[in-house]
């Protein structure tokens, strides 16, 4: 073996693959930079420089369809609040997400208390059939389920969102939360029995204490999917703005021929900001239950 | 149900893997005295709301799919009849499915083994920690936070005749190149590949990179001991140990590609033109919510469903082939 050519051959590998990496890496940020530079621009200036910061000033449409300049602020987001009712698109999502993740939690907590503490063939087959759900993806049964919407009389009502979000959500929840407890010693469950507590005092005093980051994992990671879901929002809630969630809101600021770009990515980042702050504030949390969940099994 | 995300589909999967685990730790336990059996059997009531609740929401409605396909409806609100094999009779003459199907086939043929095999080595160029691994983290989760709907909002505006794509041709001095990328015949397809593409490959790779950091450090100091190179250090220690781990992913994308293109298409080409980015998901939604086929939709869903399970099937069988 000549080392000079390994020698030399793997040098060039290693700047190769530190060079695709970061290419990547631009590739990746360079339509979120758009993104966030267009959402302080006019179409003008977005279509002639992509590239460069706002300018100064912008072209502004005032109601009545007069054109003028105004100087640079937050007119996009003025305007994409106004023209699709950002302000309800928020509420309804905050109101469905929240109430979403707490019946996911209501159903879910007890479920992972019952199959971690039970042995035999039953919650063997309880295990395997929550596991299955782990298999089927959402938009498979999404016109089924528009029909028991139908049936249910809750067709265009945000309730059935809130009912229909944590089915999707218990298989993970479930057995994400079963490995939780599986890991808190039997002992303490023993004597809390010998001290008289009954089993639903056993789960809310020891386990729900003892299980926190499991919990946690669970709201953050199903609180991310109901906010972020887009095809049952767009079915169920439809384009009624009293009632439609902030990512169906986003998509009626996208037009076929006369989209104004800057409002669009002004929406878009109206309706990213509660995932961010919650990134900001909970980022080993996030990342820990969004990777880590996927990793350990 | 409502899962059209990234993170959480890829999780879910994962999950079940780690099934196998726990049911084997189960069964080696022995077995408890008689009165805690009789306790414990109680306890498992405690699972009955949400074992119903997701047979309700989820099982039922996935069950309902093989009677819908079975029937002709006018629309969602209209009654419907019977009509036996109809609609699959109908599907095999459909020009339409077929042209979805081979969409899809592109799409999945593509996107997911480029996917995997770039996202394994950002996934052990990751977990070597080298300069700038924070950023290059941060960046590369980016893409499992934001919604399909920002996603598809940001590259409509990306694509766009006078998009971000376009601008970049013209000021390198290509403007013979600069098109409508989403309504151009040749390229709608693949933007939506793209689109799979860019958010795809550093969210999986930060997944294989938070696995690769497992990896016990021995085996790498073994191989710098024989000389080994990264390339080497990557095939014959990172990939073997994580092969189970590879699998999971190259299922998950699998079934993330198959089913879950239909909002992407919808915001980006509405299958257009004429079909030609046209997926079998969207076709699906298509023939349910804008033609409002619902039976004959639903006898697409049914084979798509099939074509999942043979795909997670394939999967399994070539990934464990040579353990």
């Amino acid at each position: 073996m000549n080392p000079f050519t390994t020698d030399l051959g793997s040098r060039v590998l290693r700047w190769g693959s530190h060079i695709a990496v970061w290419v990547y890496a631009a590739l990746l940020a360079l339509p979120i930079y758009y993104l966030v530079v267009s959402a302080f621009k006019d179409n003008n200036q977005i279509f002639l420089n992509p590239f460069a910061l706002p300018a100064r000033q912008m072209f502004v449409t005032r109601p009545g369809g007069y054109r003028e300049f105004e100087p640079l602020g937050f007119q996009n987001f003025q305007e994409a609040w106004e023209v699709v009712f950002m302000g309800q698109a928020l509420r309804n999502s905050f109101v469905i997400t929240i109430g979403a993740v707490i019946l996911t939690l209501v159903l879910c907590v007890p479920a992972a208390y019952a199959i971690a503490r039970s042995r035999g063939t039953i919650v063997l087959w309880m295990e395997r059939y929550f596991s299955l759900g782990l298999l089927i993806p959402g938009f498979a049964a999404l016109v089924p389920a528009v029909l028991l919407a139908i049936e249910l009389g809750l067709f265009q009502t945000r309730t059935f969102l809130v009912l229909i979000y944590p089915a999707g959500a218990l298989p993970l929840s479930v057995i994400l939360l079963t490995q939780f407890m599986r890991t808190i010693p039997r002992e303490l469950e023993e004597s809390a029995l010998v001290d008289g507590a009954s089993q639903f005092q056993i789960l809310t005093r020891v386990y729900v204490p003892l299980t926190g980051p499991g919990i946690a994992a669970v709201v953050i990671l199903n609180a991310l999917g109901f906010w972020n879901e887009f095809l049952y929002a767009l079915i169920i809630t439809g384009i009624n703005p009293e009632i439609r969630t902030v990512q169906v809101a986003i998509t009626g600021l996208q037009r076929e021929s006369t989209t104004e770009f800057g409002v669009l990515a002004a929406g878009v980042l109206i309706s990213l900001i509660p995932v961010y702050l919650l990134y900001v504030f909970l980022n080993r949390q996030m990342e820990s239950a969004l990777t880590e969940g996927a990793v350990k099994g | 149900m409502y899962r059209g995300h990234m993170p959480s589909t890829r999780v879910r999967i994962a999950r079940r893997m780690a099934q196998t685990s726990t049911t084997e730790h189960l069964r080696a336990e022995p077995s408890p005295p008689r009165r805690t059996t009789r306790r414990r059997s109680r306890l498992l009531g405690f699972s009955v709301p949400a074992a119903l609740w997701y047979a309700l929401f989820t099982i039922g409605p996935l069950l309902a799919m093989f009677y819908l396909s079975t029937q002709e409806w006018a629309g969602l609100l209209a009654t419907p009849d019977w009509v036996g094999w109809e609609n699959f009779r109908e599907m095999w003459a459909d020009a339409r499915f077929w042209q979805a199907v081979r969409n899809t086939t592109i799409q999945i043929i593509v996107a997911v083994p480029i996917m995997i095999f770039f996202a394994f080595q950002v996934g052990y160029y990751l977990s070597l920690k080298p300069r700038g691994h924070r950023v290059l983290r941060v960046l590369f989760f980016t893409p499992g936070l934001i919604s399909i709907t920002a996603k598809g909002l940001i590259f409509f505006a990306v694509f766009a005749p006078n998009g971000l794509i376009n601008a970049m041709l013209t000021s390198a001095g290509l403007e013979s190149l600069a098109m409508s990328w989403t309504a151009n015949p040749s390229t709608a397809l693949w933007t939506i590949i793209a689109v799979d593409l860019w958010s795809g490959i550093g969210w999986t790779g930060v997944l294989f990179s938070v696995r690769l950091a497992s990896v016990p450090v021995e085996l790498y100091e073994a191989a710098d001991l024989d000389g080994a190179g990264h390339v080497v250090k990557m095939t014959s220690v990172a990939y073997p140990v994580s092969k189970d781990f590879v699998g999971v992913m190259l299922m998950l994308q699998f079934l993330w590609t198959l089913f879950n293109s239909a909002a992407i298409v919808l915001l980006l080409t509405r299958g257009g033109p004429a079909g030609r980015s046209t997926t079998l998901s969207y076709y699906v939604y298509e023939r349910a919510f804008i033609a409002q086929e619902v039976g004959y939709s639903q006898a697409i869903g049914v084979v798509l469903l099939f074509i999942g399970v043979l795909g997670l099937v394939l999967i399994r069988r070539f990934v464990r082939q040579d353990w």
